[in-house]
């Protein structure tokens, strides 16, 4: 049977490296996939998810507990990541389309070929997805994609953003509202 | 792409509930009112139709292959092995800096300097003077205290005048 979060983490704790890279190993997939929500780019994601894992095992001995180690990781991940949009925002590089292209390996699902016609507007709509998206209030667009993107539940967002369930479910509902509004003429 | 005239227009005091019924996140009496309510409402209707339509084309999915997997553990091993060892010299360091070592440095600090200032003041002077230069430096205290007895003779000389200048006002 396997050991749950909490024995390797005390494992972990006491200096065992085999039982923090078994922690990494069953969270790795999920922390990447928040990474890439938030970032839309494979390398930043891929860096993101592996600091969060950094930091986590540099504080490791702070953790107490308190909250189950899944929520005290994604928080420092979320963090992470909200911390790389602000930057991101001061200096922007890319665009979200060509960033995102760039990096996409083939889908599994076979690409059926599409006319310069509908080419155009998917990047149209790509585009728009982006920038509403990266239009929404941080903490709006954190409850977004941690319900829409990764399915977490609202009382997992609530603990993973420090605050009421209540409030998770006023920033989503603000969160699509905004994003129907924006993405209106594609509906 | 579609009419903006068929855009649809849910109850305003509902939305927040139809957004959580699309994500499965109403429970018990509320969902039970609002499947009720959607029976008979045709814009709550649609826009739960169109949240099913959208909110899925907003995630863009990523697959990385096994090996970029395989890479990101060994990548994350290093980088591990690095803030490892960083922290063990940290540990070190911090070891060798205990709270009692600190004011013993000090102290051996504070005597060792005590002790070169009152016997080590010869080692410090250089002895690679030229010959001239050291007797000047012998010369120099002297000179000065030529210059200032030549000027105690002045004084003299003006305690003398003085006194002259008193006796002939006694005249």
């Amino acid at each position: 049977m396997n050991p749950g979060d909490e024995e390797l983490v005390t494992r972990a704790q006491q200096g065992d490296r085999r039982a923090f890279e078994d922690l990494v190993e069953r969270h790795k997939q999920k922390a990447y996939y928040i990474a890439f929500d938030f970032s839309r780019d494979r390398e930043d994601a891929k860096d993101l998810s592996q600091e969060a894992f950094l930091k986590a095992f540099t504080n490791l001995k702070k953790f107490d507990g308190r909250s189950s180690f899944y929520t005290w990781f994604y928080r420092i991940l979320v963090n992470l990541c909200l911390d790389y949009k602000r930057r991101q925002k001061r200096a922007p590089t890319d665009t979200f389309d060509e960033t995102l292209e760039s990096h996409m390996e083939p889908s599994h699902e076979p690409k059926k070929p599409r006319s310069p016609d509908q080419q155009v507007l998917a990047g149209q709509f790509s585009r728009r997805i982006g920038e509403a998206l990266e239009a929404l209030p941080a903490r709006q667009r954190t409850a977004f994609i941690l319900k829409n993107h990764q399915g977490l539940s609202i009382k997992e967002i609530a603990e993973l953003m420090e605050t009421a369930e209540g409030t998770v479910k006023v920033h989503l509902h603000r969160a699509v509202t905004a994003l129907r509004q924006s993405l209106a003429e594609f509906a | 792409m579609a009419d903006r005239n068929r855009i649809p227009n849910p109850c305003k005091e509902l939305e927040e509930n139809l957004v959580l019924l699309h994500y499965g996140d109403l429970a018990g009496a509320e969902r039970q009112t609002l499947r009720d309510h959607l029976a008979s409402c045709a814009g709550c209707t649609d826009y739960l139709k169109e949240l099913a339509t959208l909110l899925p084309l907003t995630i863009k999915a990523d697959e990385p292959s096994q090996i970029f997997w395989h890479d990101y553990s060994r990548e994350l091993r290093h980088k591990i092995d690095a803030v490892s060892e960083k922290q063990s010299w940290r540990r070190r360091l911090s070891g060798f800096f205990q709270p009692w070592s600190i004011p013993a440095l000090a102290g051996a600090a504070v005597v060792m300097l005590a002790l070169t200032l009152t016997f080590g003041k010869g080692i410090w002077q250089s002895n690679d003077l030229p010959k001239d230069d050291a007797a000047m430096i012998e010369a120099l205290p002297v000179a000065e205290n030529l210059e200032f007895f030549k000027a105690m003779d002045v004084l003299d000389d003006l305690d003398l005048l003085e006194s002259m200048g008193n006796q002939g006002d006694a005249a």
